[in-house]
């Protein structure tokens, strides 16, 4: 499992990942994760199209991670997921959660909204 | 290879259950099963392994994990026996996802277990196993 962060302009960090979320992929990476995001007062775009797979304790980091967020009124949004790890976003009810956008012009957009 | 079967034996253990997991894709492989199906196999085979060893029989020094897959014509039967506490999946309730302030971390796993699954049946023998099976689509 692999963690690219970038911003896009002031506001909005982009993170990628890219892997597999399943136990092993989120042990590896869950502190860089939260790392990226928290601190920094910025809204967030995570990018899913090089996630081949996702399981509960990712949906558990991403639900961690958006909560935590939220309380310091930061947005929090994913997009491109991949159609079987969206199969696994949709059985969650995910998008209750954070918003899941097609394409990352979306997805910043999202966090102006 | 229709009427195949396979048997993963392995401790209940982090590192037994990474072993096992390689070995479970590499089946996978060799059995060309469908990306959908393929995908659920692994995810079904992730939360129930990772539950075991987590709530289960992880705990004690002799805990032990046996999977069983079998391909026929149409589906994939998984059979999970373990040594741990009872725990009958069937029968845990997990409320939907309704709003980041509701939503509950615990209880996902068994979720997506059932979605992932077209059946899944569950007993407690006499010689206090678990014997846990999980059927899936094959296409």
């Amino acid at each position: 499992m692999r963690i690219e962060v970038s911003d896009v302009g002031e506001s909005v960090r982009k993170v990628a990942l890219v892997g597999r979320l399943d136990t092993s992929g989120v042990l590896g990476i869950e502190t860089s994760f939260v790392t990226a995001l928290v601190p920094h007062g910025k809204h967030a775009v995570v990018d899913l199209s090089k996630v081949e797979f996702i399981g509960s304790m990712g949906l558990r980091m991403f639900i961690s991670v958006a909560r935590t967020m939220r309380d310091k009124q930061m947005k929090l949004v994913f997009y491109a997921p991949q159609p079987l790890v969206n199969n696994v976003l949709e059985t969650a009810a995910f998008a209750r959660i954070a918003p899941v956008c097609a394409d990352a012009a979306q997805a910043v957009a999202a966090t102006q909204a | 290879m229709p009427g195949a079967e396979h048997i993963l034996r392995f401790p209940a253990t982090r590192a037994a259950y990474e072993q096992a997991f390689a070995d479970l894709r590499c089946t996978l492989e060799a059995q060309a099963v469908e990306a959908k199906a393929r995908y659920n196999v692994e995810l079904i085979f992730e939360e129930i392994v990772t539950n075991i060893i987590c709530h289960g029989c992880g705990h004690g020094p002799h805990g032990s994990i046996e999977v069983s897959l079998g391909f026929d014509n149409g589906a994939i039967v998984m059979k999970f026996c373990d040594n741990g506490p009872a725990f009958d999946p069937r029968g845990h309730k997990v409320a939907e996802i309704s709003s980041i302030e509701e939503a509950r971390i615990g209880g996902l796993g068994i979720e997506l277990v059932r979605r992932a699954s077209a059946g899944i049946d569950y007993q407690r023998t006499p010689q206090d196993e678990n014997h846990l099976t999980v059927t899936v689509a094959a296409r």
